[in-house]
């Protein structure tokens, strides 16, 4: 009655079983950050045949230093994301960094680089507003950070009186157009900024609880996670880097407008899709996410250089978050059939 | 729809053949879920099912639902091919499932439900909100279930009802074969259940039944067929095997009975949680004492205030009045966080593995240190292999392969998934544990690892408050019990006093009832 060996063999091919679904995972995870790497590359080098003057060694200078705003702008928004959220206040507060910078430090004194962690402070303190509407008055986010956005855009528009003015800050100049080792210094901040980012997703205490609260805010609750603080920390992270990317921008293009943050809102979100994060949270990685990063703004200098109107390459870009989206549907309808059980 | 059935039943003379598999398989990848199961139901049998976790039956139960096709076998029903390629096509054929993963969509109503897919529509073609709901009434009271309301949204339902709904709809669609996946995984009773059985059965109804509880399986079914590791093993008559028979085709092996000695508890040791007039919803003035070294065990029917006592003492929900003391200190903790903290500290294991225990896409170390992992880190940072060091030890305590913690914890048997959730309660730290159904829906195996676990701990000194739906288990573990009844505690049994006859008739609310009046209770 009890077949011995067949059992056996049951039982190692169980093991080998086990040892799949491990490599499964893994390879889940780290299939679209080298399937994005390898995108960037290939459209770098196919860019030369369009016009040789793209695919240089110039050119993915230009990437990277573009891509800068958008890497440090995703880091955020991922992490808002990774909890099951959203945050469309960003384009507000990469203004509210920019003005700022210009119209207050730049008016009072441009070499005063001790006020800068004032001004991003201050961003701090509406992703925080933010924040306790979300977590606190269960407002949902998109509905709190869409009203964040324009209160803060009114805001921005009152105190600069429509017109925007003063000069950058010495140390976001310094930042943007200084250079180390021969490279932009802006690259080497990129570096250390994805370096430290990753580590701080993927590899803390706090990370884990991130994705802990992502995955199952019940469950990470019984657990004994923090989770108020898990939720409110990535709103506050993420207003500070948008304050960040204004600065970064007035330092690059040398003044703020009212404007400026409107065109990052779809990459930023675009970005953490692309890189592999579920939009629903609780999954991904920051690498996944400076590589889609990296991948818009390889097209976009592309698309540009190739002489298409703005209007195309907005259409273009859209179509790119659907197609991200569609590349990930089995992972996409494995959550919602979670959800519906 | 009864109609239908009744004339299924005229066609259909008891044992004659309904649905045969034959060498059913199937894999995922390289993880072979089934292997070569075969199955054959007869008409007007309820048949059982049993195995460990991870053995095959909810892939057999999916195949045969046409939930999941098969790799490879051969299926018929009635002498024809049978190859449901969707659960709509089984219903079809009359073959419905109650899954042991509910399968309601939580925020329609109980009618809605019931009816799903074809809803009653107006005379516009418009849905019908008054028929579908006039219609859902008349299923529910089809089924002995006239006390639930069909207006009422699923997920207001206590988890029992809702588990009730599932086999009154898969009772609803099977006219032929009524698959049920552990229907009693939250029925503390299953006098109604076995009611219905028994009313399919007369109508001519092959019915698979699937649990873990080897009482029931000999109250209700007649045969059982074993799966292990993917096979089938053998099927028996359940009047010729016995438990041992059958534990030992189920595991491979024979299981030894642990039963350890009744400790004994005198006034001597600390109290370790002092609980006075708690009041909080569902909890009416419960008074109680929980010693170092104690396992007091809870009985109670569904629903009698015991998942709000735990959740109160786990910090999840507020309490309206009454003090909790912990080691003499009055407990001031509104979190499970801050639960873990206070004094010498209070764990919970939550009741729905699923819903409140995992997070499925981290891997079982992580899922085992997440408590502590302040603790482990290095300046906030994790080592790559911290956690995995970490959760060892805790693992060994629940016997939990080591090579498992790599893993997603999603990925891993409910067994398994279980023993992690037990070893993160362990590797906490905390001298106090709240285990609310600690083994609900594992395995014998299973089941053995974590009683070891729960009665090192209280070796050491660990308090234990444990709820069980399933009695032998509180007659095995507790030193003490108290049966809970609307709220409050109705009586209590201190060491071999605790018999499962005693506790059936306090959890009903009989006092002072004498064992030969509950023979027949």
């Amino acid at each position: 009655m009890i077949d011995s060996d067949n059992a056996k063999t049951v039982e190692s091919s169980f093991a080998q079983s086990g040892d799949g679904r491990a490599s499964a995972r893994v390879s889940r995870e780290t299939i679209s950050t080298v399937t994005v790497a390898i995108l960037c590359v290939v459209m770098l080098l196919g860019a030369r045949f369009i016009s040789p003057s793209l695919g240089s060694w110039s050119q993915v200078e230009t990437v990277l230093v573009l891509g800068s705003f958008l890497v440090v702008l995703s880091f955020g928004q991922g992490l808002v994301i990774l909890t099951g959220g959203l945050d469309l206040s960003l384009p507000a507060l990469i203004t509210l960094g920019g003005i700022l910078a210009t119209n207050w430090i730049g008016v009072y004194d441009t070499g005063a680089w001790y006020l800068l962690p004032v001004a991003l402070l201050i961003c701090a303190g509406v992703g925080l507003i933010s924040a306790i509407g979300i977590v606190w008055l269960k407002v949902p986010p998109f509905i709190m950070t869409l009203a964040m956005s324009i209160i803060v855009s009114s805001i921005l528009l009152g105190y600069t009186k429509g017109t925007p003015r003063g000069a950058s800050p010495d140390a976001a100049l310094a930042l943007m157009k200084g250079s180390v080792f021969g490279q932009p210094a802006v690259i080497s901040f990129v570096i250390l900024f994805v370096i430290i980012g990753w580590l701080f997703q993927s590899r803390s205490a706090i990370g884990r609880y991130l994705y802990a609260v992502g995955m199952n805010v019940d469950a990470a609750r019984v657990a004994g996670v923090p989770v108020v603080l898990v939720q409110t920390l990535p709103y506050v992270i993420s207003a500070v880097c948008a304050g960040l990317v204004g600065i970064m921008l007035v330092g690059y293009s040398n003044g703020a407008t009212l404007r400026m943050g409107e065109s990052y809102l779809l990459p930023s979100i675009a970005a953490v899709v692309i890189g592999g994060s579920s939009i629903l949270g609780g999954s991904g990685s920051f690498l996944g996410t400076v590589g889609g990063a990296i991948l818009l703004t390889t097209l976009g200098t592309i698309i540009s250089a190739i002489g298409l109107e703005f209007g195309l390459r907005t259409i273009i870009e859209g179509t790119i978050v659907l197609v991200a989206l569609l590349l990930l549907r089995e992972e996409f309808f494995q959550k919602l059939g979670s959800l519906w059980r | 729809m009864t109609s239908v059935a009744v004339q299924i039943a005229t066609q259909a003379s008891p044992s004659t053949l309904e649905l045969r598999a034959y060498g059913v398989s199937k894999s995922y990848g390289a993880t072979v879920a089934l292997e070569h199961a075969d199955i054959v139901l007869r008409a007007g049998e309820v048949h059982a099912l049993l195995g460990e976790n991870g053995a095959g039956k909810s892939t057999l139960v999916r195949i045969l639902t046409g939930a999941i096709v098969p790799d490879q076998g051969d299926m018929q029903l009635h002498g024809k091919p049978y190859q449901p390629q969707n659960i709509l096509e089984a219903r079809s054929h009359q073959v419905a499932t109650a899954f042991q993963e509910l399968s309601l969509v939580p925020n329609l109503s109980v009618a809605q439900n019931l009816l799903l897919p074809k809803l009653e529509k107006s005379s516009l073609g418009l849905i019908s909100a008054r028929k579908v709901i006039a219609k859902g009434q008349e299923i529910l009271s089809r089924h002995g279930l006239e006390r639930i309301d069909a207006a009422a949204i699923v997920s207001d339902l206590p988890l029992a009802e809702r588990q009730r709904i599932e086999i009154a709809r898969s009772l609803e669609n099977a006219g032929r074969v009524l698959i049920l996946d552990e229907p009693t995984a939250s029925l503390a009773e299953t006098d109604w259940l076995f009611a219905q059985i028994r009313k399919a059965q007369a109508r001519g109804v092959a019915v698979l039944y699937i649990s873990h509880r080897l009482a029931e399986v000999r109250e209700i079914c007649t045969v059982a067929t074993v799966l292990r590791n993917g096979r089938t093993i053998a099927t028996v008559g359940l009047e010729e095997a016995s438990d041992g028979d059958i534990f030992e085709m189920m595991v491979g092996h024979p299981v030894e009975k642990i039963r350890p000695d009744a400790r004994a508890i005198d006034g001597t040791t600390q109290k370790r949680i002092v609980v006075e007039n708690l009041c909080s919803d569902k909890v009416d003035n419960i008074s109680f004492e929980l010693r170092e070294g104690e396992i007091l065990g809870i009985a109670a029917l569904e629903a009698q205030g015991q998942r709000e006592l735990f959740r109160t003492l786990a910090g999840l929900q507020t309490r309206q009045s009454g003090t909790i003391k912990i080691d003499g200190k009055p407990a001031k903790f509104n979190s499970p966080r801050d639960a873990l903290q206070f004094e010498s500290g209070i764990c919970f294991l939550p009741e729905e593995r699923k819903t409140e225990g995992i997070l499925a896409g981290l891997s079982a170390a992580t899922n085992v240190v997440l408590p502590l992992l302040p603790r482990i880190a290095r300046a906030g940072f994790i080592g790559r292999d911290a956690e995995r060091n970490a959760a060892r030890g805790a693992a060994g305590q629940v016997d939990m392969d080591e090579r498992y913690l790599d893993f997603a914890i999603g990925d891993l048997s409910g067994g398994n998934q279980q023993k992690a959730l037990m070893a993160r309660t362990l590797a906490t730290g905390v001298k106090t544990l709240l285990l609310f159904d600690p083994t609900r829906g594992v395995d014998v195996g299973t089941k053995e690892s974590i009683y070891a676990a729960i009665g090192a701990f209280a070796d050491q000194g660990g308090s234990v408050l444990f709820y069980s739906s399933e009695l032998p288990e509180i007659v095995q573990l507790a030193d003490r019990c108290m049966v809970l009844y609307n709220g409050r505690i109705f009586q209590e049994f201190v060491g071999r006093d605790i018999s499962e006859q005693r506790l059936v008739a306090a959890m009903i609310g009989h006092h002072n009832a004498t064992e030969t009046v509950l023979e027949t209770a």
